[in-house]
Order: C-alpha cells, then structure tokens, then sequence
C-alpha cells in the first residue's frame, strides 16, 4: 500500500473485496487464468471478425460470421473486465502508478470506440453485403486499427509487470 | 488479398499466444539488480502473507528492508508457512535489490529457523 496514492485508489485496495483477493490462496491466480484464457477467446474472435471485414471467408455474408463471434467477443470482454478488475483492486495504489496500465486503459477506450464505430455506421453496410464482395474502405480500415490496438492491448497487459 | 489476410491472421495469433503464455510469470526481474546479489539478516518486523507475493518488513543493521517474496501458493508448497514467515523471526535473505526502491530486495532464497527455501 502507497499512503501517497488517491483515496479511491486507497479505498479500493483497503475494501473487503481486495483483502479477499490478496488473503485467498486462489483468487488472486484464478483471476490471472482466467483472464488470460478471457483473452485467448477475446483475441479468437476478435481476430475472426477483423479478417471476415477484410475479406477473408468471403463465402460466407459478412453479418453471418460477426453476428455469433460477436456475442463470443463480448462474454470474453466481460470476463477479462471482471478477472482485470479483481488484479486490479488487489494492489490498485501500486499499479495506478504503472503508466502502461493506463496506455493500455486508453487503447482499451480506442479499442471500444472503433468497435462501436464499426457496429453503429456500419450495420446496414454488414448487414448488405453478399458473399464475395469487399467491405467498404472505411471498414476495412476499422478491421486493421482494430487487430492493432487489441494486440497492443493484450502486450501492455503483459508489460505491466515490467515498469 | 485472401494471402495477406491469412499472413495477417496467422501474425495476429503468433503475437496473442505469444504476450498470454507468458502471463502466468506475473512479475519480471528486469528491474531488478540481478548482478550484485547481496545477502540481508534481520529481524522480521511486519509480514504480509498475501497475494500477489508476500511481502516482510525486515531490520538490519538499523536499515529497514521491503523483501518480496513469492505468491502465496508457492510458500505453501515449499514449506515457507505464515509461521514461519512470522514477525520476530530472524530470516537471512538472499536476492537481488531493486533498482527503483532502494530498500526492496527480491528474494532468490531465504532461511529461517535453520529451514532454506528457494523462491522461484
């Protein structure tokens, strides 16, 4: 614990929450498993969505392969949030001093954004589009920034530890 | 186009399997000064049997030590029990001190009451 950090960070760290996790033999690993197996479902399908908006699979309608993968993608999101935030609280003064933590919050808000750009402007453009024909620039555009910042996501997760 | 994708996919996977295998390790040595280890003997003054490492407080020679150790689990199967890791306990630590805070000490190994045990 840091006396120095922000209240909140304090109060996070001191709750009942967090001393279960840095008290419990399990919870803390459990949430570190967890959260990396959240990620390799998230990363799968995240990287099947991107390809399918790039071109790949073009046999199949493009709505066809987003609309499951999508619902993969966020159950995986929702477990990585829920695993993330319990590492998190374990020692948040510490790691709220971490600047690639918060580089990475802000890919994670990037990464999101260009999600929910890609769902609300290009729906009826997913939705459209037959078999064999390209998506257009933009979102292909999207697919790409978006494999790029979720890797970039997942390689500060790891380089937490480092700084 | 169909090829760059699938070089695009088959990168993509290389990268994510690459940053989440390693994930389990927690914690680097990179901050770390792993060429000048130096051994520490003290009195422990507050232990802090938790995840992710146990963490004591520990006095010597009138300087006050942060020794980090490993997660709990790892202390549990290797014998390094709460007891024994215990305020008032003499422990002599064996680690590599950070380069960051001056007074933490990442412990290779550390013996108490006669018992050593390693930490990776």
């Amino acid at each position: 614990m840091r006396e120095d950090a922000p209240a909140l960070l304090l109060a996070l760290e001191q709750s009942a929450y967090g001393e279960a996790v840095r008290q419990s033999v399990w919870l803390y690993p459990a949430a570190n498993v967890g959260h990396v197996l959240a990620l390799a479902a998230f990363a799968g399908a995240v990287a099947i969505m991107d390809a399918r908006l790039l071109g790949a699979f073009a046999a199949t309608p493009p709505a066809a392969v987003l609309r499951p993968t999508r619902r993969v993608a966020l159950a995986a999101f929702a477990l990585l949030a829920a695993s993330g935030a319990a590492l998190f609280i374990a020692e948040a003064s510490h790691v709220a001093q971490n600047p690639v933590l918060w580089i990475k919050a802000c890919l994670i808000g990037l990464g999101l954004a260009n999600a929910a750009a890609v769902g609300v402007f290009g729906e009826t453009a997913i939705a459209d589009c037959p078999p064999h024909r390209p998506l257009p620039l933009a979102l292909r555009a999207a697919a790409l920034l978006s494999l790029a910042l979720w890797l970039a996501v997942a390689a500060c997760g790891r380089l937490i530890a480092y700084f | 186009m169909a090829g760059k994708t699938w070089a695009a996919i088959a990168l993509f996977w290389a990268a994510a399997m690459t940053a989440s295998g390693v994930v389990l390790a927690h914690h680097g040595w990179g901050s770390y000064d792993a060429a000048n280890p130096i051994t520490i003997s003290g009195l422990i003054v507050t232990s802090e049997y938790q995840n992710p490492h146990v963490v004591l407080n520990v006095e010597a020679n009138g300087k006050r030590w942060i020794i980090v150790l490993a997660p709990v689990s790892r202390m549990l199967n290797r014998g390094a029990l709460a007891e024994l890791m215990a305020v008032g306990k003499t422990i002599s630590a064996f680690g590599y001190v950070s380069t960051v805070e001056k007074n933490e000490l990442r412990a290779e190994r550390v013996t108490v009451d006669g018992k050593t045990i390693e930490m990776r």
